[in-house]
């Protein structure tokens, strides 16, 4: 069953990355996400961790050597945040379109200037188009988790494509809670070793990678692409399902529903702020508002359907984004949620949110004023304009 | 087996229709390596001649007989990396890059590969710029050149910089093994790539002068011709670095002026007499830096 | 063919484009002057000169004509006849 530490949410996705036994390990230091680096290579200098680890000069680099060790078939993994997410992302666009399977940890960070060092979703969101999967954690725990089961997914088959694992800064990747380790024997039997078929550099089997490719061609592959990522929903579902399992933790795949059963109004919200926001719903509660909390897991591929299912009923929902989207005045995930119940026939009061950017705090009061905004549209108040958490 | 024998009886694992121009010596060049490296090799070519030429290949066609990959422009050596990390030292993990994607924007990752001591061979064929997009001017362009990014007019003289020396700044680094080659001298091109091929203990470093006939203005039957004029007027001088052993592999006792080479092409058609001696005298330079290096003062 | 459209890779041949039609020029070796020593094989860009008992024939089929062979004989035994000439 493992054994339960205090630690904080970069040494748990160190954790999480070397029980799934990566071969290769590439990455450069940043804040907040520099103690992955380290913690990976203090367990590599204990003989804890059998990859060999590559210290690279830049993000860049680092996305590149795991792509050139993971077109000859290795595991691999990296970590990063912000700034160096976005020097990677020529390399990164190339890993996800070559279907190259990984997983990268992404202590999230607001993108700079201002400048800044502290927590946001805006890095992994402005890439969110990148061909990667991205999914976000609340906690170190889900974290550690995710990881492992971020190989599962991105290795399946009717997938191959790499995964984000994003979790915010400071919030999470410096913060120390209770997480439990499993034991190798239990992460071995759940992620088996990965071989590599669809492309491989071996001289025993003479290959071009990525040669030329015409237009024609070109939409063939997006097109794979593209389906590939609906398919993810599923596997999502059955990795949840069988890490639950086998660890005893279950997620619930794309999306986490709390005390949405019943309620009229409910809060959005995606990473570390979800512990707040099921707090400001306990609040509520208590006080007869019937509130619930859809955390949404999986921001690529979005899951529309499971989104509307939850929201089909509901007479107001507020979407929280740490993040924006320049010519919107909303953040992402308002849009993408407006998007899906657009799509899918539905016509939902809403209201957009923007709050927690550069590591601005969300407070259980600004949550439960959302709420409060909700209560009121509920009872007949417009569609409000972009609701900006400030002090 | 003497190198003609080599060249002759190696198998040719380059498809044999590239469309390089007539008289590229890139292709010479590549054809040459692959000889030599062989069939254990996996091959790495960012964006550039030999990529636009099919050497990488075009649809479900491969344009090499060993496993080949297009690299982005600047990451070359980084891919190199991470290949070379997946297999372990059974397989030789080369690339064949072009000056741009080498001395300009892949510089970083190949500065940090050969500071890391990747066991890697990195080959850069210089054809003193971009020529696949239409000569535009990179680092390794040699001052005066016209180029279509330096153009000549009322104003413009061409490149206004001198050369970047690449192969000495890579000597810097403290690579296993490094060399400079011409086509014009095969046999000492071969016995540096069979030395480059037998190196297990670090980064090396390879760079190959490649005159490019379509972007320089010269006939294509004279790319030889056009290589070794630049060893013979010390503008490529042919050396190797053996652990940090330098020597000079085709010493060049009686240098010509780098006018005779000069006067071979279209780029440097409008050089003043001063334009050349700006880059006499800075040959005359790097030379004896070398000769230094190599311990003949 | 039947193709997983998964990732662009190149396993099914070898690309090659027809370089002998780019000839204006072909190289023609005199065997009066040759004296087998193989500089022009090691010369040619596109692999097209070979030995064969002994001696070092021309192969035409993906030769471009760029002259290399010609320019560097030392018994300028290579000429370049125009195509269709001989």
């Amino acid at each position: 069953m493992g054994k339960t530490i205090a630690i904080t949410g970069n040494t748990a996705a160190a954790l999480g990355a070397a029980l799934s036994r990566p071969k290769v390990i590439a990455a450069y230091p940043i804040t907040p996400q520099s103690s992955v680096v380290e913690y990976a290579a203090s367990m590599i200098a204990d003989g804890q961790l059998q990859s060999s680890m590559v210290q690279v000069e830049s993000e860049h680099s680092a996305m590149s050597v795991v792509q050139g060790a993971a077109m000859a078939g290795a595991r691999t993994f990296t970590a990063t945040s912000a700034q160096g997410l976005a020097l990677m992302y020529e390399p990164y666009f190339r890993m996800s379109t070559l279907r190259l399977p990984m997983v990268m940890a992404v202590a999230g960070r607001e993108m700079t200037a201002p400048e800044t060092i502290w927590s946001g979703h805006q890095d992994t969101i402005s890439v969110r188009d990148a061909g990667w999967i991205q999914i976000y954690v609340e906690d170190n725990q889900e974290a550690l988790d995710m990881i492992i089961q971020g190989y599962k997914l991105a290795e399946d088959k009717d997938v191959l494509i790499p995964v984000n694992i994003c979790y915010d800064g400071f919030y999470i990747s410096h913060l120390y809670e209770g997480v439990n380790i499993p034991e190798q024997s239990e992460v071995d039997a759940y992620l088996p070793p990965y071989k590599q078929e669809h492309v491989i550099l071996d001289p025993e089997k003479p290959m071009a990678v990525d040669p030329m490719t015409p237009g024609n061609l070109v939409m063939k592959y997006r097109k794979s692409h593209l389906d590939a990522m609906q398919r993810a929903f599923a596997v999502l579902d059955k990795a949840d399902k069988d890490f639950g399992d086998q660890f005893g933790r279950y997620y619930g795949g794309t999306v986490e529903e709390y005390k949405c059963d019943d309620a009229d109004i409910v809060l959005i919200t995606m990473g570390a702020m979800s512990g707040t926001a099921k707090a400001a719903v306990d609040e509520k509660r208590a006080q007869g508002v019937k509130v619930g909390l859809l955390k949404i897991r999986m921001m690529r591929p979005f899951p529309k359907q499971q989104v509307a299912k939850v929201l089909a009923d509901k007479k107001a929902y507020a979407v929280i984004d740490k993040n924006v989207v320049f010519g919107w005045n909303t953040g992402a995930v308002y849009m993408e949620t407006q998007a899906a119940l657009n799509q899918l026939g539905y016509k939902i009061a809403s209201l957009p949110v923007i709050g927690g950017l550069g590591g601005a705090d969300i407070s259980l009061e600004h949550m439960t004023n959302v709420i409060e905004k909700l209560e009121k549209m509920n009872k007949g108040d417009d569609e409000q304009e972009c609701y900006w958490l400030e002090d | 087996m003497n190198y003609i024998e080599l060249l002759d009886k190696k198998p040719d694992l380059v498809t044999p229709g590239t469309s390089a121009c007539q008289g590229c010596p890139a292709e010479l060049s590549l054809r040459a390596t692959l000889k030599v490296l062989g069939e254990n090799t996996i091959m790495c070519i960012p964006p550039g001649c030999m990529a636009g030429a099919g050497c990488v290949g075009w649809n479900f066609d491969s344009g090499l007989k060993v496993p080949v990959h297009i690299t982005l422009l600047d990451n070359t050596a980084a891919v190199l990396t991470g290949i070379n990390e997946a297999h372990g030292r059974d397989v030789t993990v080369a690339a064949f890059a072009g000056d741009g994607a080498t001395s300009d924007c892949g510089f970083q990752s190949l500065s940090a590969t050969a500071e890391r001591g990747e066991n890697v061979i990195y080959i850069c064929y210089d054809n003193e710029g971009y020529m696949n997009t239409g000569f535009q001017r990179s680092g390794s362009t040699t001052k005066g050149s016209m180029t279509s990014t330096t153009p000549v007019g009322e104003v413009g003289k061409g490149k206004e910089q001198q050369k970047k020396d690449l192969p000495l700044i890579m000597a810097m680094h403290n690579p296993a093994y490094l060399a400079t080659l011409s086509p014009s001298h095969m046999s000492d091109f071969v016995k540096k790539m069979e030395k480059a091929k037998s190196i297990k203990d670090g980064f090396v470093y390879l760079h190959i002068f490649s005159p490019c006939p379509t972007g320089w203005g010269f006939d294509g039957a004279k790319s030889i011709e056009v290589a070794r004029k630049a060893v013979e007027t010390n503008i490529f001088p042919l050396y190797e670095v053996d652990h940090g052993e330098y020597k000079l592999t085709v010493p060049n006792k009686n240098p010509k002026p780098v006018s005779e080479l000069f006067g071979m092409m279209k780029k440097f058609r409008h050089v003043s007499e001063q334009g050349i001696q700006d880059v006499q005298n800075y040959v005359d330079k790097k030379y004896k830096t070398l000769q230094a290096l190599v311990g003949q003062e | 063919m039947a193709r997983d459209f998964i990732t662009p890779k190149g396993d099914e041949g070898i690309y090659q484009i027809d370089t002998a039609s780019w000839r204006t020029y072909k190289p023609v070796m005199d065997k009066d002057i040759c004296v087998e020593c193989g500089i022009c094989l090691t010369y040619c860009p596109v692999n097209s000169i070979h030995k064969e008992n002994e001696k070092y024939i021309i192969d035409l089929s993906y030769c471009k004509g760029c002259g290399i062979c010609a320019n560097e004989c030392p018994k300028k035994a290579i000429d370049m006849v125009t195509e269709g000439d001989k």
